[in-house]
């Protein structure tokens, strides 16, 4: 879904989301995400992603792969990606 | 009145120092890192500014390997007992405070490590040969107070730093973090203790350590940390493997307000305000027949600590009539550092503390001057 090259405008909006070791890391990543121009939110971490406590990164899926190198570049450990379809975070 | 205890607690303090713990409470209120609503976000970002100015104020370059402690004493137990193991070999000098000295000596009464203490000059000056000629090849540890809290004398860390090579550089900036330049790269500083409410400002119960990366140090405290919640296992990445349990919000939220303060004001001019009133301090303390003064009597080697006694007179009869007759708060005795006033030859007694800070005034240190003439002189 999304990804499939259909170009509705909802489908190229699929969000993703990057779960991080802690919260210095979530609001770390945000500042290093947002200078670069990306369009970053924090999100509590959905529950069928995690029972942890802490918060995620939300970015656009088309944008994962500069998210990741970003947060590599900086030595920010990505515990794994999430993208919501149909309501529901699936590991990718 | 006239607060001349800085180097106890720095006082008063910025203005938005106060409002931004104000602040916080009562907008705020939540904890950072555990739960997932707005209120514990904006506390996560202003602890995580907090350690950002921070990194900025000592030129860390990743904030996460700074972490909050309650106080320096915190952060130098933190080193010190995390990074020793059975069979190494510990360089200090003679002059460090006893929250460096307790838990070495706890260690090497123990025998759990070898302690070389390097000789220190009246003035409180380091042997820098005796240090390099007392490195072992088991040594694993070189601590030096930055900033002497008896007599001021600065340490040049930097030099040792470089002796220190491969060995873990530990230097104690209670007395010197927001009052003197620390640069942990350039100096070659492994592990930096600091407080938080002396020259950075910031309230009581606030401090920190940086750990450079390479460094291991055994956690003293293990429990909740709003990671990894899902696991028995405490976590192995910074800053949560050092920082556990809800940690002090308000006073990390002051203590970054505080920082910025000094970021604001330029540690150089915040260092050249102190020099001018140490040397008008010195100036006219030498004009005092009765004083002696310790340390290196020169503010260019010196934080604006200076120690005293009057001739005939005991320092704690000193410190009392300050305070009973002049309101000018000092500190009298020993301030928990046998070991400088075993060097400057003023054990048991003590001496009579004067520092000053960023808000004191040369009008101050005027006053301060006549008291003491009146104090000396009196019959």
């Amino acid at each position: 879904m999304g990804m499939d090259g259909n170009p509705s405008k909802e489908k190229t909006e699929e969000r993703c989301a990057a779960v991080l070791e802690a919260i210095h890391y979530v609001i770390k990543g945000e500042k290093i995400l947002k200078r670069t121009g990306l369009r970053i939110g924090v999100i509590p971490v959905p529950r069928e992603i995690s029972s942890d406590c802490g918060m995620a990164l939300e970015f656009s899926c088309k944008d994962r792969e500069r998210v990741e190198q970003i947060l590599a570049d900086e030595d920010v450990t990505v515990i794994g990606i999430y993208a919501l379809r149909k309501g529901q975070y699936s590991k990718l | 009145m006239i607060y001349f205890d800085n180097a106890c607690t720095s006082f008063p303090k910025p203005p938005e120092v106060v409002d931004s713990m104000r602040d916080y409470y009562l907008r705020i209120g939540s904890s950072p890192g555990r739960s997932g609503h707005s209120l514990a976000l904006k506390a996560g970002r202003l602890v995580f500014e907090a350690r950002e100015s921070l990194s900025q104020l000592f030129h860390v370059p990743r904030s996460e390997r700074l972490v909050f402690t309650c106080n320096a004493t915190d952060a130098l137990n933190l080193a010190i007992m995390g990074l020793l193991r059975e069979g190494d070999h510990v360089i200090t000098p003679s002059m460090e405070h006893n929250s460096v000295m307790r838990p070495l000596n706890y260690l090497l009464k123990k025998g759990i490590i070898d302690l070389s203490i390097v000789p220190c000059s009246e003035e409180g000056h380091i042997d820098l040969d005796a240090l390099k000629r007392s490195i072992k090849k088991n040594t694993r540890l070189i601590a030096v107070n930055h900033a002497s809290n008896v007599v001021g004398t600065i340490a040049p860390v930097g030099k040792i730093g470089k002796i220190s090579g491969e060995i873990p550089f530990l230097v104690d900036a209670a007395q010197s973090a927001g009052a003197v330049r620390i640069d942990v790269e350039a100096m070659g500083i492994d592990l930096l203790a600091f407080t938080g409410h002396k020259s950075l400002y910031g309230p009581q119960g606030t401090g920190g350590l940086f750990v450079r990366e390479g460094i291991d140090l055994k956690p003293l405290r293990l429990g909740g940390t709003g990671s990894k919640s899902d696991s028995w296992d405490h976590p192995n990445f910074l800053p949560d493997k050092y920082e556990c349990g809800t940690p002090n919000t308000p006073g990390i939220v002051g203590l970054g307000e505080g920082v910025r303060f000094v970021l604001s004001q330029g540690i150089d001019e915040i260092r050249q305000h102190e020099m001018r009133l140490t040397r008008s301090l010195l100036e006219g303390l030498g004009d005092i027949e009765k004083i002696t003064v310790y340390g290196p009597k020169n503010p260019y080697e010196q934080t604006p600590t200076v120690s005293i006694n009057v001739k005939g007179r005991e320092a704690s009869e000193v410190g009392y009539r300050l305070d009973r007759q002049f309101e000018i708060m000092t500190r009298v005795g020993l301030h928990c550092n046998p070991g400088t006033h075993r060097t400057i030859g003023t054990f048991p007694h003590g001496t009579v503390r004067l520092s000053m800070g960023f808000f004191n005034t040369q009008e101050e240190v005027g006053q301060v001057l006549e008291a003491l003439r009146d104090i000396a002189t009196a019959p």
